[in-house]
């Protein structure tokens, strides 16, 4: 049996902060059972691997009067225009950022894949 | 006309992160937009027309060229160093009428269909579906493609059934850059397509059934792989049990595979006399580091299709952190008696929730696999007859050698025709263990000779066996491939030698087919036998 020692404290203390830090964001994902998507060959390491993603990251300056925001898909990577998959990625820096701007900057973060086209 | 982008590269790999392995050039067709070019058979004939001419490059400046489609595979049965063209975009299908059919052919018209080679077991499923057809069996999973499946043996666990190749009953090859290169190869005595339909894909019929079971599994070996025709049936649906049952039980039925005699019975899944049924699918899951007298099965009874029936899709899939199963490797790889500990907390992630049940199409049973991180397995194949002595040896060695970040599982499946399938007994058991690929540390020893101390225990238990040709293995432990195809595999390399030149035996050639000693190329023409790929059927 291996002595429990200072440095194995240490790895539990970074396992433990790991996932406090893990569970600070979440994602969810919709998927359509039907269709295929459209393939890539990336060196991703997650769910888009070999997937076509498209990553829309960014902050959308709205006022106190917006309530939805409709973002069109591209043609480019979607050359079917049908949608596999999308993906909504919730952090807590971009509910932060709504709150201390009274919802006047509200961070998105979506990756979409199409469907692979039928030929 | 279709076109190809050629990307520069410095390295491949496959998708669940087995190499890399060296690459020069990634090439990827796509295909004649419909709105230019409609006619689908017009489409497919200018893809035809394209591969040959990258045939031609790579053989004009003596480079290799392999092609490849979901790279699911995780030998490096995919991989060529020089030239690799990436499938996926080559997903046409060709409508096969009752006029298209051989007046020989013993196929039900309506079953038969024409795909192209970059179709994965899910746009095959969904196009069949439309017909109200299905395929017979899948692996446990959709993303492959058709040309990928059939040449690295890919299976599930139908029982009866057999592997995707063995409902594969016409291939269409590119051999070479040469207008003569283009064949159809079918068995004589089961032909599929009329010589009409050939004519209009610009091929050469070959219907010789030696040479159709040896390029069914090919290795990616006997030329470009640009289209099959399938069997398909009537949609079917599938009522998923899963299970925890005594061990012995689950063990005596993987060796005898005696449903009607066993102890396993499921309520409703009985005959006219009481007796428990033969299912379509039984698979077992063993974690090897616990002494649990139960094992978790799956077993899978075949319904007539009818549209009213719960959607399948009904649960939410929940994935565990990414960085969390890196985390656990890292410490698994300094402290591998922790591994046991680590199964047991992920087993709602690894194992199927004991009393689940389901209904569903084969397309909604065996759906999409997402992307779990870097992953290995090896899979052996064995007669059923020895499946429980196979299991024991081989959790004995994982247990006194390991731990290995794996759990076991076993699935059945039919004898297939084909030459070098690995399903060659009667029913064979694939025993599997499937986990998080690991590096090797001062405490654990390498996949590799993991792999080599598998066929080891198995050659001194004197146990038959073949291996997965898409899953991790020492592939060139000495001997590998006579020790179990034996004389098949001079059958094999003498069709392929027959079928193809000198110089595109040598261009369809890879590292993986030289590390198993099946390479080897005919210099002389003279004495390579004509006859054995003669036509035997007009």
């Amino acid at each position: 049996m291996t002595p429990f020692t200072t440095s194995h404290f240490r790895n539990m203390l970074l396992c433990i902060g790991m996932l406090l830090l893990f569970t600070s964001c979440y994602s969810v994902r919709l998927i359509s059972t039907n269709g295929a998507p459209m393939p890539d060959q990336n060196d991703r390491d997650d769910f888009y691997r070999d997937k076509k993603v498209v990553v829309l990251d960014t902050v959308i300056k709205a006022n106190i009067a917006i309530d939805d925001i409709t973002i069109p898909v591209k043609r480019l990577g979607c050359q079917s225009g049908k949608l596999f998959s999308v993906e909504y990625k919730d952090t807590f820096g971009g509910n932060l950022l709504y709150l201390i701007t009274f919802g006047s900057k509200r961070k998105v973060k979506i990756k979409y894949v199409c469907m692979k086209p039928e030929n | 006309m279709a076109n190809t982008t050629s990307h520069p590269k410095t390295h491949w790999d496959t998708l669940h992160k087995n190499g890399p392995f060296d690459l020069k050039l990634l090439q990827i067709t796509q295909l004649e937009g419909k709105a230019n070019m409609p006619s689908a058979i017009d489409r497919y004939n200018d893809a035809a027309l394209e591969i040959q001419r990258l045939i031609k490059e790579a053989s004009d400046n003596n480079e290799g060229f392999r092609a490849y489609g979901a790279r699911w595979s995780m030998s490096s049965i995919a991989h060529q160093k020089d030239r690799m063209h990436f499938n996926s975009h080559m997903n046409l299908d060709l409508p096969v009428f009752p006029e298209n059919v051989h007046p020989d052919s013993p196929f039900e018209k309506s079953n038969l269909f024409f795909f192209q080679c970059g179709n994965t077991i899910k746009e095959i499923s969904q196009a069949l579906g439309a017909h109200g057809k299905s395929l017979k069996t899948t692996g446990a999973s959709n993303g492959q493609t058709i040309a990928g499946c059939i040449s690295t043996g890919v299976h599930g666990s139908a029982l009866d059934v057999g592997s995707v190749q063995d409902y594969v009953v016409g291939i269409n090859l590119i051999t070479g850059p040469n207008p003569e290169d283009i064949v159809y190869i079918e068995r004589h005595t089961k032909p599929a397509l009329a010589n009409s339909f050939i004519q209009k894909i610009n091929a050469k019929v070959i219907r010789n059934d030696g040479l159709f079971n040896a390029a069914l599994v090919s290795l990616g070996s006997f030329g470009f792989i640009h289209g099959v025709v399938l069997e398909a049936e009537d949609r079917f649906l599938l009522k998923r049990y899963v299970k925890k049952i005594n061990k012995n039980t689950a063990l005596k039925l993987a060796k005898t595979m005696d449903f009607a005699s066993s102890d396993f019975r499921i309520d409703g899944e009985v005959d006219t006399n009481g007796k428990p049924k033969r299912p379509y699918h039984y698979k077992v899951f063993i974690n090897p580091y616990t002494d649990d007298n139960q094992y978790v099965v799956e077993a899978m009874y075949k319904k007539p299709y009818t549209s009213t029936y719960p959607d399948p899709f009904s649960t939410i899939e929940k994935s565990v952190y990414r960085d969390l199963i890196y985390l656990l490797i890292k410490i698994s790889e300094k402290f591998p008696k922790r591994i046991p500990f680590f199964i047991k907390q992920l087993q709602k992630q690894i194992l199927p929730e004991v009393n689940e049940e389901s209904l569903g199409t084969l397309y909604e049973t065996f759906w999409d696999a997402p992307y779990q991180g870097p992953a290995f397995a090896c899979s052996f194949g064995v007669d059923t007859k020895d499946s429980e002595k196979a299991l024991n040896a081989l959790i004995e060695l994982t247990k006194n050698e390991g731990p290995i970040p794996g759990i076991y599982a076993m699935r059945f499946i039919k004898k297939s025709e084909a030459t070098m399938a690995f399903s060659k007994f009667p029913i064979t058991c694939m025993i599997e263990i499937d986990g998080v690929l690991w590096k090797k540390s001062r405490n654990l020893m390498s996949l590799k000779e993991f792999s080599r101390r598998m066929i080891q225990v198995l050659q001194q238990n004197d146990i038959p066996f073949t291996i997965h040709w898409g899953k991790n293995s020492d592939w060139g432990f000495p001997g590998l491939v006579k020790y179990m195809y034996g004389a098949k595999a001079s059958e094999w390399k003498e069709y392929r030698n027959s079928l193809l030149s000198p110089e595109m035996a040598a261009l369809f050639s890879n590292t993986f087919l030289e590390t198993i000693g099946l390479s080897d190329v005919v210099l002389d023409t003279e004495n390579t036998d004509e006859e054995l790929i003669a036509s035997l059927l007009q």
